[in-house]
C-alpha cells in the first residue's frame, strides 16, 4: 500500500501537510486547511484510511496538528474520524492525538465536540505557542 | 478643472478605530492576504482574540464569495462575489462588519436562522453545530454552519441588518464583536 505525503503550503489557499504511512500506521495532518475544493482534497485520505483499515488492519496512530481549519474542512475531519470509529468498533486499534495551542479555547471545544460526535477517545495535547 | 472630493467619505474611512476596510471581489487571494494581515495584529492585541478574529473573518468572507448576489467576472472567467468589510478596534473589543447584496429569497431564511442562533445558549449552539455538520456534504444550509461557528467563536450575538436595494436584492450586513 502506497503512503500519502503532501507538503503543505500557505499561499492563496492553505494546504495542510499530510503524512500517512502504511508501514508503521502513523497518520499525521498538520498546518492549516483552507482549500479550493475541500472534498476533493480529503477524499483520497478517507479512501486511504478505508483501505488501510479494511486490508492492512494494523494499529493506527492518528495525529492532528491543525492550527486553523475552515467549516468545510471540519466536515471532512468528521468523515476521517468516522472511518477510525468504524475500525475501532470492529476491533481495530486506534490512538488519536490532537495537538493544539494551549490558548486556543475554541479548538479545545472543537475537539470535545468531535469526541461527542464520534464517541472516540481523543487525547488532547496542548502546546505553548512560540511567538 | 476642479475635482470635487467627498471629504465625508475619507473622514469616515480614517476614523481612528477603523483598522481596515475593503470593498470589491472577495476571492482566495484577498482572503489570504487580509487574513495574514489580521494575524500580524498579534503585536498589539492578545493572541487569542486575534485568532478568533481570523477565524470569523474567514467564515464571513467565504460566505460573501459564495453567496453575494453581485459577481465580478475575472479574466480567467471565474465569477467572484463582491462584498465589503470593515474592521474596527476598540479598547475592549474588535468589531468586524461584512456586507453584500443578497437575493431577497434568501433574506427570510438567513434572518430566521440568525435569530435562532442568537436565542441558543452555548451548549445548545454546540449541539446545533454537531447536528448540522452530520448532514451530508453539499446539502443546503452549509452557510449556516459558518454562522454557527461565527457565533460560537465570538461568544456574542450576530448583529444582522438588511436594507432593500431593489425588488430582487437587499444589502445584507452582519456585525460581530470579538471581546479582547
Amino acid at each position: 500500500m502506497e503512503n500519502i505525503v503532501i507538503q503543505g503550503s500557505h499561499k492563496d489557499y492553505f494546504i495542510p501537510s499530510v503524512n500517512f504511512n502504511a508501514q508503521n500506521g502513523m497518520c499525521e495532518i498538520s498546518g492549516e486547511s483552507f482549500l479550493e475544493d475541500t472534498v476533493e482534497f480529503y477524499k483520497p485520505l478517507i479512501q486511504w484510511l478505508e483501505t488501510y483499515t479494511g486490508e492492512v488492519k494494523k494499529p493506527i496512530a492518528f495525529i492532528i496538528k491543525l492550527t486553523y481549519f475552515n467549516t468545510s474542512t471540519s466536515r471532512s475531519i468528521l468523515d476521517l474520524l468516522n472511518v477510525l470509529k468504524d475500525y475501532e468498533d470492529n476491533g481495530g486499534e486506534v490512538v488519536i492525538n490532537w495537538h493544539y495551542d494551549e490558548n486556543d479555547v475554541d479548538m479545545e471545544e472543537d475537539i470535545e465536540d468531535y469526541m461527542i460526535d464520534t464517541g472516540l477517545d481523543i487525547n488532547l495535547i496542548p502546546f505553548s505557542q512560540k511567538s | 478643472m476642479s475635482v470635487v472630493r467627498n471629504t465625508g467619505f475619507s473622514a469616515q474611512m480614517f476614523e481612528e478605530e477603523v483598522k481596515l476596510s475593503y470593498k470589491g471581489p472577495i476571492d482566495e487571494r484577498i482572503l489570504s492576504s487580509i487574513g495574514d494581515y489580521i494575524n500580524t495584529m498579534e503585536s498589539f492585541a492578545d493572541a487569542n482574540s486575534v485568532k478568533k478574529l481570523f477565524k470569523i473573518f474567514f467564515e464571513l468572507s467565504q460566505n460573501i464569495s459564495y453567496y453575494s448576489a453581485v459577481k465580478v467576472k475575472m479574466n480567467d472567467n471565474r465569477e467572484i462575489g463582491m462584498g465589503s468589510l470593515i474592521l474596527k478596534e476598540f479598547d475592549d473589543s474588535f468589531l468586524l462588519i461584512t456586507g453584500n447584496p443578497v437575493n431577497n429569497e434568501f433574506i427570510i431564511p438567513i434572518l430566521e436562522k440568525s435569530e435562532y442562533i442568537n436565542s441558543l445558549d452555548r451548549e445548545s449552539l454546540r449541539q446545533y453545530k454537531r447536528d448540522e455538520r452530520r448532514r451530508p456534504q453539499g446539502e443546503k444550509g452549509n452557510a449556516h454552519i459558518g454562522l454557527i461557528t461565527v457565533a460560537l467563536t465570538s461568544a456574542n450575538p450576530l448583529d444582522i441588518e438588511v436594507n432593500p436595494i431593489d425588488e430582487e436584492t437587499s444589502f445584507f450586513s452582519i456585525g460581530v464583536r470579538i471581546d479582547k
